[in-house]
């Protein structure tokens, strides 16, 4: 008996297997559930209740923001073979020129556009560097983004501990609020920076667009599916590579501003700042499988995962670690279930 | 008499069949096994075992961003009174404060205070300074270690208040700091404490919500002061004495008296609890009720150092100044001026003592500290 | 300078485990994301089993559950040839949640009987040079490289791949789990949830800091034990903000890495491997 590629998955397949896949999740979960006391079926609806409620929503809705950028981001940067393990390190950098922006330059109705510019322009510049160590001395980029990360962190601590910190903060690890102007606006009552929002969705459409209705794109997906063919082609391998790179770490980049200027109005302490949005948003990017535009239906799907997970935090007094098993469960069902689908078994050798 | 107690038993009578108080916590780590949110947790529990008519919740490992959303949930929960425990929750709890005006909330280490907010704190100067004799009079190199978290003017306060106490014994001691940036990590404070040892320190004190400082200067047997939570078994042969919180007893006395109705949504604006050992909200010890370890008595007692002009055992000093500043009217204070800064800046005059505003928010760093400093005023 | 050097071994230590059993996996092909999760639950394991029975069995225990890890893992990798950088984050995320959820009890206990480091760092040491023999010396080791590189060609030389695969994970697991036990049975010694502290990652990079080779693994594990020791050594020594020190292992990594100029990683890692593809 073994497992091999099947050419042509039904559709009916392929929904059951997922059905399969979820339900023993499901069932794995219950357990876990179960052995910490918590009746299953009601744990599962706590995981859910997000989805029932408006307030939930809005909490899905703020996650979903920043995994929308840096996904859509990513999701490109990945198809070309950059693979850019640092968003959390570019968002930091976002943040970073966000704060510069808002605290020191003159404030105008200018600030805001000023700030998504250069928290921009330093998240993609954060990861030109990797890019540029690539092509120039051809270091891997997983490393170097993922140390990159670490630098990011101490530049912010060094800031708000130092030459930034606020004159209003009693001595904490905070920058002064932004003024007026540069506080993004929210809906309503909620903590969704709707902007960010417009900018996340349009960011997904927009490489989606470009990748697979340009000519640019064209070289993208040449070079990410085939190397040596788009050398053939005479296609400048770095260029393009580090554009891809460029685009992405501009994009984590926006994310961060949009978090430092619509939720906090401030910058602080980096794990304040992101709670891992680089690092999910990498997952958020690998389901999408190399369609940037698929990030609108992942983004939100983990979003729901980290908020779920939370609403059971707060119903049980469950430890925080719950979020991570939970998602880890989901997650390896989600890929098993993909997976799966795409294979039949054969009973012979 | 009599008609008092009938009253009283009425009274309880009464209390007893109202549904309980809800009480409902937001942490900012994880419990974890020896730092600030495991503490206020114990705090929790044991205000919890104490009060019968009492039911509590919480939530770990809140970021400062969703804090709001959590807060929402424990008002639709019927929390009545929300205790917040990180300044990073301030804007969070005085916006909860405005939309929820018949709740009550506490928010630790907080500044900022309305009719339903008030702010508590219980803290270690005082504990330091008598952990800083000792440490002068047990470090034979004249270096003390300090493994710290982050430059905020409570890790400063209580650094300056060791140093203070070091120097106070051995003038010419020197309290290296090395600055870890983080709350919690054990390797970072494992390599910070043998980069210390391997600079000749021979005494630890430290902020970092593990007890690997502990374990890692008793390896080369070095001694150590605990800090938090009672770590004395973590190495019983070294560690000497430590700082120990007791957040129950505010917890408590907080509580009640919103049961009683002392507090109400409305009368919190000037409600501040900075509470020191004179409330037994904070203790000096290796464990509880051990002040100081047994073993290392003899070795406080050989110790001398000068107080006016008369020479006194360090033990002796020790458990003076530590009944005067558990007594109702401490008369001492660590941080009583004239006190200079490392630079020679006179930071409290002569003739008063440090005030709440400007322990709070203690930027400069003591004589004898030597390190890295950030945010050091000019 | 004797100081820094031990210091350089004695937490290099933990790394160079960790990164040896990630390496060998990706030798064979497989990534192995799940580092950073294992390594929390064998120290877990290590630690419960400690305080019940000896630091011995601990030791056996951290080792048994990172070979289960590492199997676990190649379930999807391997057979269900799922996307093994998403099943190698899942593992991570649900090692460390499960370690979190099953370990609140043994928080706050000390170890009576911590293991020695200095002979762990030996026997990590010995193990690098074991696994370099292994793979450039011995008839496996040809095996498991040729998966890694060709596994179309090795399958058509009888060569199970899948077989090979699944091997290179558990044993890999297995390094991993004692990198896992080395810090709650011999660095630390005590359990805390969350206590590896993100060393998994820095392993995995590691792993391509010393372009998949063992014995530079070692340099490169030792490099950062230094570097990580230095940066607390050298704080406050001179007018540099202690920030400033605390980024310095991570860009001279960067700088190492780009002065080692390329290396190549196994052709075929990240690859799921179908017969007739």
């Amino acid at each position: 008996m073994r497992l091999e590629l099947d050419p042509a998955p039904s559709l009916g397949k392929t929904l059951l297997t997922y059905l399969a896949f979820l339900l023993l999740t499901l069932l794995l979960l219950g357990g876990l559930f179960a052995l910490y006391g918590v009746p299953p079926l009601r744990a599962y609806g706590v995981l859910l209740s997000p989805l029932a409620d408006p307030l939930g929503l809005a909490e899905i809705a703020r996650r979903t923001i920043p995994l929308l950028l840096i996904g859509a981001g990513l999701t490109l940067a990945f198809r070309v073979g950059f693979f850019n393990i640092g968003a959390e390190g570019q968002l930091l950098l976002g943040a970073v020129g966000a704060a510069y922006a808002a605290l020191f330059l003159p404030a105008g109705p200018w600030t805001l556009p000023l700030m998504f510019l250069l928290g921009g322009a330093l998240g993609g510049l954060w990861a030109g560097v990797a890019a540029w160590l690539r092509v120039r001395f051809g270091a891997n980029e997983i490393l170097t983004t993922l140390m990159q990360n670490y630098l990011a962190y101490y530049l912010v601590v060094y800031l708000v501990a130092g030459p930034w910190k606020g004159q209003f903060v009693f001595g904490f690890l905070y920058t002064d609020r932004f003024p007026e102007v540069a506080r993004l606006p929210r809906l309503g009552d909620t903590l969704v920076h709707w902007p960010t929002l417009l900018l996340g969705v349009g960011a997904a459409l927009g490489l989606q667009l470009l990748l697979f209705r340009t000519p640019l794109g064209f070289s993208w997906r040449v070079l990410g599916e085939n190397p040596s063919a788009a050398r053939y082609l005479g296609l400048k391998e770095g260029r393009f590579l580090a554009l891809a790179a460029l685009a992405s770490g501009a994009l984590s980049g926006l994310a961060g501003v949009g978090e430092v200027a619509g939720i906090h109005q401030r910058l602080l302490e980096p794990a304040q700042i992101s709670l891992g949005y680089g690092f999910t948003a990498i997952l958020a990017a690998w389901l999408a499988r190399g369609r940037p535009g698929l990030v609108l239906l992942t983004a939100p799907l983990l979003g729901l995962i980290l908020v779920g997970g939370d609403a059971l935090k707060l119903a049980y007094s469950m430890p925080f670690r719950v979020v991570d098993v939970v998602a880890g469960l989901l997650l390896l069902g989600l890929v098993g279930a993909e997976a799966l689908a795409r294979h039949r078994l054969v009973w012979r050798r | 008499m009599r008609r008092l107690l009938v009253l009283l038993a009425l009274l309880l009578g009464l209390s007893l069949a109202q549904e309980k108080l809800k009480a409902c916590f937001l942490y900012v780590g994880p419990v974890g096994d020896a730092g600030w949110t495991y503490a206020h947790d114990v705090g929790r529990k044991k205000a919890e075992a104490a009060l019968p008519w009492l039911e509590t919740r919480y939530v770990e490992s809140v970021p400062e961003a969703q804090a709001p959303s959590v807060i929402d949930r424990f008002v639709r929960e019927g929390c009545r009174v929300i205790f917040a425990t990180s300044f990073g929750y301030m804007e969070a709890v005085l916006e909860a404060a405005r939309k929820y005006p018949d709740v009550i909330f506490a928010h630790a280490t907080g500044i900022k205070r309305a009719p339903n907010v008030a702010t508590y704190m219980a803290d270690f100067y005082q504990v330091y300074y008598l952990n800083g004799l000792a440490a002068g009079a047990l470090s034979k190199t004249g270096k003390v270690g300090y493994v710290a978290a982050f430059p905020i003017p409570e890790v400063k306060r209580h650094i300056n208040a060791f140093a203070l106490g070091v120097r106070a014994v051995n003038p010419k001691a020197q309290v290296l700091v090395r600055w870890i940036n983080a709350w919690y990590d054990p390797a970072k404070a494992r390599e910070a404490t043998e980069a210390l040892l391997s600079q000749g320190a021979d005494v630890f004190a430290f902020t970092e919500d593990t007890p690997t400082v502990v374990q890692t200067a008793a390896r080369k047997g070095a001694y150590s002061f605990g800090h938090y939570t009672p770590m004395l078994k973590f190495a019983p042969d070294r560690v000497v004495s430590g700082q120990i919180i007791r957040w129950e007893v505010i917890y408590m006395d907080f509580l009640k008296k919103v049961r009683e109705g002392v507090y109400t949504p409305k009368n919190l604006q000037n409600v501040d609890y900075f509470w020191l050992l004179q409330h037994k909200a904070v203790e000096m010890g290796a464990d509880y009720g051990v002040p100081i370890n047994p073993k290392h008595v003899p070795l406080l007692q050989k110790a001398r150092m000068r107080v006016g002009d008369k020479e006194v055992p360090v033990y002796d000093r020790i458990m003076a100044l530590l009944k005067d500043m558990s007594s109702p009217n401490p008369t001492f204070d660590p941080f009583a001026g004239p006190i200079r800064d490392r630079k020679g800046v006179v930071r409290i005059p002569a003739g008063r003592k440090a005030s709440l505003q400007e322990l709070l928010t203690m930027e400069w760093a003591a004589p004898g500290v030597v390190g890295d400093w950030p945010g050091e005023p000019r | 300078m004797e100081e820094a050097l031990l210091r350089a071994v004695l937490f290099g230590t933990p790394l160079l485990l960790a990164a040896l059993g990630a390496l060998l996996a990706e030798r064979s092909g497989v990534v192995n994301l799940g580092v950073e999760g294992i390594m929390a639950l064998s120290a877990l394991a290590a630690f419960a089993v400690a305080l019940d029975a000896s630091p011995y069995w601990g030791l056996l225990a951290g080792v048994g559950v990172g070979v289960l890890g590492g199997l676990f893992l190649g379930v999807f990798a391997v057979t269900l040839r799922a996307n093994p950088f998403v099943a190698g984050l899942a593992v991570a995320a649900m090692g460390l949640g499960a370690s979190g959820l099953l370990g609140k009890r043994y928080e706050g206990m000390p170890l009576d009987t911590p293991l020695p480091e200095g002979p762990l760092a030996l026997v990590a040491f010995l193990l690098a040079l074991l696994l370099h023999y292994f793979l450039y010396g011995s008839r496996l080791g040809l095996y498991l490289r040729s998966v890694g590189e060709n596994p179309k060609a090795a399958d058509l030389f009888g060569v199970s791949v899948e077989g090979v695969r699944y091997r290179a994970l558990a044993l890999g697991g297995g390094l991993i789990g004692l990198a896992g036990a080395y810090l709650s049975l011999a660095y630390r010694p005590s359990w805390t949830d969350g206590m590896t502290a993100g060393l998994g990652w820095v392993a995995i990079a590691l792993v391509i800091l010393a372009a998949w080779e063992p014995l530079r693994v070692v340099l490169g594990a030792y490099l950062f034990g230094l570097l990580f020791f230095l940066q607390f050594r050298l704080q406050g020594s001179v007018p540099i903000p202690s920030e400033a020190f605390a980024a310095m292992p991570y860009l001279l990594v960067i700088l190492v890495l780009a002065l080692s100029g390329r290396s190549r990683a196994p052709k075929a890692l990240g690859q799921p491997f179908e017969r007739g593809r």
